[in-house]
């Protein structure tokens, strides 16, 4: 029994990857080389908060943590801080998993999106208080309420398609141990 | 087993923990030491994207050209109506080749009688877009040409008609170039046919403003802006684009350049004008015989 989940951990921690690398690519195509008024919600947040919730064994926080700094240093960011960030984000749904679990969707969703918030004021002020230059205000909070916005649907693809779902109390985690 | 569990559960707990800190701080430093040493980072990153964005070429041009496709797909719907004006740009066009073509001819013409050596090692290399900044606070692309072709930082990049932006960070195989657009690009120009003297200065908008214009008054719009060659990074005389005023009355440069498509990116070879150092064997004999005059 070990041996199957512990493969099953091993595609779905590939697959994480995979989706990742799939969404930075899909970001960095040469489709729009005009500067355009609007910023496209960050779908990799989105979905490694919603991963971190249901299964936070599927995605630990080393692996996190290059995919982050990747994300960083490709899509032109200041490397480290929003990567920093994030994975404190993360870190935070991952040790409420059973209280989220319990209290509903709404719950959950409302953490979310005060997670995204608070990563786009923090990240925002170090980088006024560092002199670095800051993004426009204007398309930061746009794109921020549109990553909070496409949660829900980072949830269902991940559930329904993915089949990555909250542990129901007396399943197995990926240790064979009742959760 | 359960017992287990509860063990674990304790141990995990702080570890993780650990953990969690051990690599924020990590990244973090990383953060920091952008701040200070910003190019070395930079450089680590130009790597990064090195390393990764050729490979997964392949699978990033498909979609493009899908995408692409599809776009130009749907332009069909508007086809008759395109084809009305183009023809009548067609005929508009046909007055102005006539005119090229005398003007062509009698250019020649001057430039023979002048001996006119037009500067031989303005040469280029074209290469291919990659990719793109990926985030709406960045105007920058990757070019699928870098150290290996003889790329240096700071080269100008042209689409066939216009300046489109400066190379900046190259790797081996890859090159970042960063666009007019891009709010760090600054770019000293001269607005012809006054000369006026101004600096493009790019701010996330796809039309920038004109910046520390001399004489507003002198200028209309509709002027031509050209790269003036000040401070030595772009040769002088590229076509940036039109003059024109927005709504709040500010000058705005309407850029000569396809910005909606991208494609194929020309690198201008440019080595620097040669600057002049010492004061010059002519001025100095000058002032020597003023003063054996005032002697």
């Amino acid at each position: 029994m070990s041996d199957t989940s512990g493969l099953r951990m091993f595609m779905m921690r590939s697959a994480f990857v995979l989706l990742a690398l799939c969404i930075l690519l899909g970001n960095i195509l040469p489709l729009q080389t005009l500067p355009r008024g609007w910023g496209g919600p960050d779908v990799l947040l989105g979905f490694a908060l919603a991963w971190s919730v249901r299964r936070p064994d599927y995605v630990p926080l080393g692996l996190l943590a290059v995919v982050f700094l990747t994300a960083d240093f490709l899509l032109q960011r200041p490397p480290g801080l929003a990567a920093a960030l994030m994975l404190l984000a993360v870190a935070d749904l991952q040790t409420r998993t059973r209280i989220l679990r319990d209290a509903g969707f709404a719950a959950e969703w409302a953490r979310a999106a005060l997670l995204i918030v608070g990563i786009a004021i923090v990240q925002h002020t170090v980088l006024f208080i560092l002199l670095v230059d800051v993004p426009s205000l204007g398309l930061l909070i746009f794109q921020t309420a549109l990553t909070a916005a496409i949660y829900p649907i980072c949830v269902a693809l991940s559930a329904g398609l993915m089949g990555v779902r909250m542990t129901s109390p007396g399943d197995l985690d990926g240790f064979g141990q009742r959760t | 087993m359960a017992k287990d569990r509860a063990n674990s559960a304790e141990y995990t707990t702080p570890l993780r923990n650990l953990l969690l800190a051990i690599l924020v701080i990590c990244l973090l430093g990383l953060f920091l030491l952008w701040r200070i040493d910003s190019p070395r980072v930079e450089r680590l990153r130009a790597q990064i994207t090195d390393t990764l964005v050729p490979n997964m070429d392949w699978a990033m041009a498909p979609v493009t050209g899908t995408i692409n496709l599809f776009r130009d797909f749907q332009s069909y719907r508007r086809l008759s109506e395109q084809n009305q004006e183009l023809r009548s740009e067609l005929r508009q066009m046909r007055a102005w080749k006539e005119a090229a073509l005398q003007l062509e001819q009698e250019n020649a013409r001057l430039l023979d009688l002048n001996n006119v050596q037009l500067d031989p090692r303005l040469t280029f290399i074209t290469g291919v877009v990659l990719a793109d900044s990926g985030s709406p606070f960045r105007q920058s692309v990757l070019l699928n040409i870098g150290a290996r072709d003889g790329l240096v930082d700071g080269w100008a990049t042209m689409d066939g008609i216009g300046l489109v932006g400066r190379i900046s960070g190259v790797a081996e195989n890859t090159a970042r170039v960063l666009l007019l657009t891009d709010a760090n690009s600054r770019v000293p120009s001269v607005i012809q046919p006054s000369g006026q003297r101004a600096i493009v200065a790019g701010d996330n908008t796809a039309r920038p403003p004109v910046d520390f214009i001399e004489n507003r008054d002198a200028v209309r719009p509709g002027d031509r802006v050209v790269s003036s060659g000040d401070g030595g990074v772009f040769p002088a005389g590229l076509l940036i684009g039109s003059l024109e005023i927005d709504p709040g009355g500010r000058l705005r440069v309407r850029l000569a350049a396809d910005y909606e498509r991208l494609e194929f990116l020309r690198v201008m070879r440019h080595y620097g004008t040669p600057a002049v150092e010492d004061s010059g064997a002519v001025i100095g004999t000058t002032v020597q015989t003023d003063e054996a005059i005032n002697e």
